[in-house]
């Protein structure tokens, strides 16, 4: 059970704010937070790590991380950690960077089996690519065999082809190593993918924080849904006009009926599901 | 009319000029004096100094340097200038120079030979002697009282004897400076027999001092104004009050 | 020509290199903590530090000869303290030259070292604390492997300006053969005394003994590039 209960003043966006969160988190939990640009989420997750000065109380299963006299110290703490990207050790190749936090050559090899880079051992870092290294981070993180763990917004700067792979390699670990975690995220599929419990921050306090095992549970079955979509690109094929529109990420080619659209007008689009 | 009006204006001309004198830096504390009574006679002949080693003005003026007469610390140098033609005088000795002890603590100066070896004297500044006259003397004087021997790893060198001057004000127990540099005002509050003390002549071959005019100055009639008033018995007095024998 | 350099007197030379060495060691001992203080500190302090550090690059040599003169010959306050006390006498002596070399070349070991620390990747850093690691050994073991180039230059620049020391040397060494007369006073001595073919001889050798070190070290340097990417 981890308790936060912290202030610090914030240079945000639109000027000074005052991150103020106070929230219990629970063991095995796995907590996305999200918001604006300069809500404070990064901060909040440096400030857990010890990486950054904040007043207030953090305690971890009744281990006094830190109050208004001591601090406990970053080393001490225990947590892993994985940075948004460029965090792996340079002068030490994908094995040596998680023998280095811990000599356990039988736990390495596992957590880089676990993300399918048994074949990368000897590789260093400046070989990876973003994806790789993401993984590698992953591992490293877990050798010190923490209970809670810690990501900065991960898989911000990787495609989405790579992602959904990465989502499904990080829940096994979390439940195999029964960690409690914490990721910043802005993007919602990862919210859907991983999370068990959802907190939206704004300007430094929480606006929203709602247990999504339960909302899950109490979305209502549709056999029919309503698409938006905005047009990008109109053409004649035939005689007959098309409009180009961006779905998920996928070009779909919609044959127009009404003459009257132009480019950029928004479309609401009705399809039924079948899986 | 006109012709004496521009023959006038000519004399002026002339009159109003400068010369270039390079100096060994020993003759820097005699040589306001000096400049003074050259104009007392010559109001109108401006004399513009240049200060260094006699080693490096010889170097200067055998490229070309623009000066017209050389006053240096020894004979050596005028000699070889005046072999390889860069000086169209013969050397003459327009001073011989001296040395002393100076520290600017107090010692008692009664026994050298006593106070150079005891244990208060750890460093004794030296001009270089391969590249300053006084430095040669000063190794000189040392041999011939036969301490050159024992005080031998006491011995720092200045690289000129304006810098042995330095040492010993500042950073060495003692040296052995010019004597002329004791008569500069500056050095006013060091006392002799306390601060500072002549040094036997006899022991060490005398310094003379040479000077030549210089290729340059061949037609100058106000270089040569200024090469005979140094040799001028008025100049030779001055040369005595600063230290010099003559 | 075999038998002038066979009649070369190599003291000055080997002094040249020893003092040298000892300085950029001891320098790198002293200037590590200083630098890692200086990337990593937010203290309003930082400037100035700063400034007091770059100030041997903007003095004239000779203006730092000069106050080292001062303040370590065994008549000043320090320096008589260290003669009666400790017995040791600073100016005029080899170690009185380490002491002057040491604040002549601190800003070749200090900026390079700090820029190169500066611009590591912060979260790095942080990662090797998270896993427990003291400062000291994050030092050693993620934050120098990562700037060797900068850490080469701050060795090599700092042996190399105390090679070329000369006016400071002039001021405090007292030119003694064996202990303060370095090859770069030497080579001074003998253009002064118009000995040239000797000067030109020693200059010629420093020259290439100088050459040949720094290519060496550069050679050094792109094969550890190399490295770091995995070629043989």
């Amino acid at each position: 059970m981890i308790h936060i209960d912290i202030k610090k003043p914030l240079l945000g966006v639109d000027g000074f704010m005052q991150l103020d969160i106070n929230i219990n988190i629970n063991k095995n939990e796995f907590i996305v937070i999200s918001g604006n640009s300069g809500s404070g989420k990064t901060t909040l997750l440096r400030c857990l790590a010890g990486l950054e000065e904040c007043s207030g109380t953090i305690k971890v299963d009744n281990i006094l991380w830190q109050d208004n006299t001591n601090k406990l110290k970053v080393q001490k703490r225990d947590i892993g950690f994985v940075f948004q990207s460029d965090a792996l050790f340079m002068n030490m190749n994908v094995l040596d960077n998680l023998l280095y936090v811990n000599n356990d050559m039988t736990l390495a090899l596992r957590l880089l089996d676990m993300t399918n880079m048994s074949s990368f051992q000897k590789t260093m870092p400046a070989n990876l690519s973003g994806g790789q290294k993401q993984r590698v981070s992953i591992c490293r993180a877990l050798m010190k065999r923490p209970n809670i763990l810690l990501l900065d917004e991960p898989f911000s700067a990787l495609d989405n082809n790579i992602k959904s792979k990465l989502y499904t390699e990080l829940l096994q670990i979390h439940n195999e190593f029964n960690l409690t975690t914490i990721m910043v995220s802005h993007d919602l599929n990862e919210v859907y993918a991983l999370a068990s419990r959802h907190i939206i921050l704004d300007n430094g306090i929480i606006k929203k924080d709602e247990n999504l095992s339960e909302l899950l549970n109490n979305i209502e079955v549709k056999e029919q849904i309503q698409l938006d979509a905005k047009i990008l690109k109109i053409i004649n094929i035939n005689n007959q006009k098309h409009a180009i529109v961006n779905i998920n990420n996928k070009f779909i080619n919609i044959k127009l009926n009404n003459n009257k659209c132009k480019v950029g007008d928004n479309l609401i689009i009705l399809s039924e599901l079948f899986i | 009319m006109f012709k004496l009006f521009i023959l006038i204006l000519i004399s002026f001309k002339l009159s109003a000029s400068t010369i270039t004198v390079a100096l060994a830096s020993n003759i820097t504390y005699a040589m306001p004096t000096l400049k003074k009574e050259f104009n007392k006679i010559y109001p109108n002949i401006n004399i513009r100094t240049i200060i260094s080693g006699s080693g490096k003005l010889t170097a200067q003026i055998k490229h070309n340097a623009p000066y017209d007469i050389f006053m240096s610390a020894n004979m050596k140098y005028p000699n070889n200038l005046y072999k390889s033609k860069y000086a169209i005088s013969k050397p003459k000795i327009y001073a011989k120079g001296k040395l002393a002890l100076l520290s600017f603590k107090q010692y008692d100066f009664s026994n050298i030979k006593e106070l150079l070896s005891s244990k208060k004297i750890k460093k004794i500044a030296i001009a270089n002697p391969t590249l300053a006259p006084y430095g040669k003397a000063s190794i000189e004087f040392l041999q011939n009282i036969k301490l050159y021997k024992n005080i031998k790893n006491k011995i720092i060198y200045a690289q000129s004897i304006s810098q042995t001057l330095l040492y010993s004000l500042n950073a060495s127990d003692i040296g052995i400076v010019a004597l002329s540099s004791l008569k500069s005002d500056k050095l006013e509050d060091y006392k002799i027999n306390k601060n500072f003390v002549e040094i036997n002549p006899k022991h060490y071959t005398s310094i003379s001092q040479g000077m030549v005019l210089l290729k340059r100055a061949k037609n100058n009639i106000d270089a040569k104004a200024f090469y005979d008033f140094i040799l001028s018995n008025k100049a030779q007095e001055i040369f005595k009050n600063y230290g010099y024998d003559i | 020509m075999f038998e002038l350099i066979t009649n070369l007197d190599f003291t000055p030379f080997l002094l040249s290199f020893k003092l040298a060495s000892i300085t950029t060691v001891i320098l790198f001992i002293l200037c590590l903590p200083l630098a890692w203080y200086l990337a990593n500190t937010k203290s309003k302090l930082k400037p100035y530090i700063e400034t007091i550090t770059a100030l041997p690059l903007v003095l004239p040599p000779s203006v730092l000869g000069f106050y080292i003169l001062i303040s370590l010959s065994s008549n000043s306050p320090f320096g008589s303290y260290l003669d009666e006390v400790f017995d040791i006498q600073l100016a005029f002596t080899f170690n009185g030259l380490v002491v002057a070399s040491i604040f002549y070349s601190l800003p070749f070991m200090v900026q390079p070292l700090q820029n190169g620390f500066e611009s590591l990747n912060k979260n790095m850093i942080e990662s090797s604390y998270i896993a427990g690691k003291s400062i000291i050994t994050t030092i050693f073991k993620v934050a120098l492997p990562n700037i060797k180039p900068a850490l080469l230059t701050a060795l090599v620049i700092t042996f190399a300006h105390t090679i070329g020391e000369f006016g400071v040397v002039l001021m405090v060494g007292g030119s003694i053969e064996g202990q303060t007369r370095v090859a770069s006073i030497a080579i001074y001595e003998l253009s002064e005394g118009m000995d040239y073919t000797n000067a030109h001889i020693y200059s010629a050798f420093m020259l290439i003994i100088s050459f040949i070190v720094l290519l060496s070290v550069y050679m050094f340097n792109a094969k550890q590039k190399q490295k770091l990417v995995g070629f043989k």
